[in-house]
């Protein structure tokens, strides 16, 4: 259970880093974002697919600090970016289990 | 493992777990109602910020019961966190720890001194009425697998199929009470927001960090049993997707529902009650 607890750990590490980070760059009042922001796409999709396809604990936890750290943006941020970085390592992990392949 | 160390991780897991699955109730129920919403991490950073507030105890308390019920409060839910995830043991013990919560919810209001506090310990009598599902529910568990030890059960679902398929009706008689213990739920008469924070209004600063602490274990520990004793055996996967899943519903449900007035709130659930109650009897003997 120790990876499981490091893994919730680093998780809420990336969130508090990736909310704090998101508040000083972007102070104004509630925008709801349309614009997609690739660079946080790229680090939420390296993010996940660490996270859930490392097979290594040290990798996996970097993977989880990635990801919290682009979905616990402040509202309004981070959101699509979030969703495609989880939709592309939920593809790879079911191709790494050979369902789709 | 050592044990203690086993029973530290569980209970760090439990607590950090809990406060993102009430964080992204709140989210989801904010989406609902067409809100932003706080970010996920925010309950577990209001639970942390408590700790570091100051700590004030109004003139009219119960001194040293106001302050130790705070402390068996997350008492009551370590043992459920050893019980249940560390130890797989009996599910008596997981209802006698749910049965003294109820009494914690109770003693917890008449203790503050507040007219908040009292009428929400009043209500606290009248919410045990979940605890006849409840315990309706771990009954019938035990009457399919004959059994109320937690790793027994999940070794007769590997062997038989996950207890969902066999007896849906108890199933839902345990959601039912998973619903009433989430934020914002329509069966939540003890905390309604007529009675501010209900039991919690008059608790401050490190007091209230431990009740938020207690809710998100307590949270946790109410979605393993109902997953481990109905879904499984499941994976730690498994266990990720369910809790989610759940949480998400019972968000659904809470964003969409007004809170019922206490009679009502405890008629629907005994209702709910005696029709799974009656529908189970059914489906095991018939």
């Amino acid at each position: 259970m120790l990876n499981y607890m490091i893994y919730i750990l680093a998780f809420v590490v990336g969130s508090i880093i990736g909310l704090v980070y998101s508040y000083k760059k972007h102070g104004e009042p509630f925008v709801a974002v349309t614009k997609f922001n690739f660079l946080a796409a790229i680090i939420s999709t390296i993010g996940w697919i660490l996270a859930f396809n490392a097979g290594n604990v040290i990798l996996s936890a970097i993977g989880f600090a990635l990801a919290g750290f682009i979905m616990g943006e402040r509202p309004g941020y981070g959101r699509k970016e979030s969703a495609v970085g989880l939709i592309i390592s939920i593809i790879v992990y079911l191709l790494s289990l050979n369902w789709i392949a | 493992m050592n044990l203690m160390a086993e029973i530290l991780i569980q209970v760090v897991i439990a607590f950090l777990a809990g406060s993102l699955l009430l964080g992204l109730h709140r989210k989801i129920m904010a989406r609902v109602q067409r809100r932003p919403g706080p970010p996920i991490i925010q309950y577990l950073l209001h639970s942390l910020k408590f700790f570091f507030k100051e700590t004030s105890i109004p003139k009219t308390v119960s001194k040293p019961f106001y302050i130790g019920i705070v402390f068996i409060l997350a008492l009551i839910w370590i043992v459920g966190v050893i019980v249940g995830p560390v130890a797989h043991d009996s599910l008596l013990i997981l209802f006698g720890v749910y049965a003294v919560y109820k009494i914690v919810e109770h003693n917890s209001g008449s203790s503050s001194g507040s007219p908040y506090g009292k009428l929400s310990c009043v209500r606290a009598v009248l919410s045990a009425a979940t605890e006849l599902p409840l315990f309706a529910s771990i009954v019938f568990v035990y009457l399919v697998t004959g059994s109320m030890n937690i790793g027994e059960i999940i070794a007769y679902q590997s062997v038989h199929g996950s207890l969902v398929y066999t007896i849906p009706f108890a199933a839902l008689m345990f959601f039912m009470l998973i619903i009433t213990k989430s934020p914002y739920s329509p069966f939540a008469i003890t905390k309604d927001k007529a009675l501010i924070s209900g039991f919690e209004t008059e608790h401050f600063g490190l007091l209230r960090g431990f009740m938020h602490f207690s809710e998100s274990i307590a949270w946790y520990v109410m979605l393993w049993v109902f997953l481990t004793i109905f879904f499984g055996p499941l994976n730690a996967v498994g266990y990720l997707i369910g809790m989610i899943v759940i949480t998400f519903i019972t968000g659904f449900i809470n964003a969409t529902t007004p809170i019922l007035s206490p009679n009502h709130s405890v008629m629907t659930q005994i209702t709910i009650g005696a029709f799974c109650f009656f529908a189970t009897i059914l489906m095991i003997f018939i």
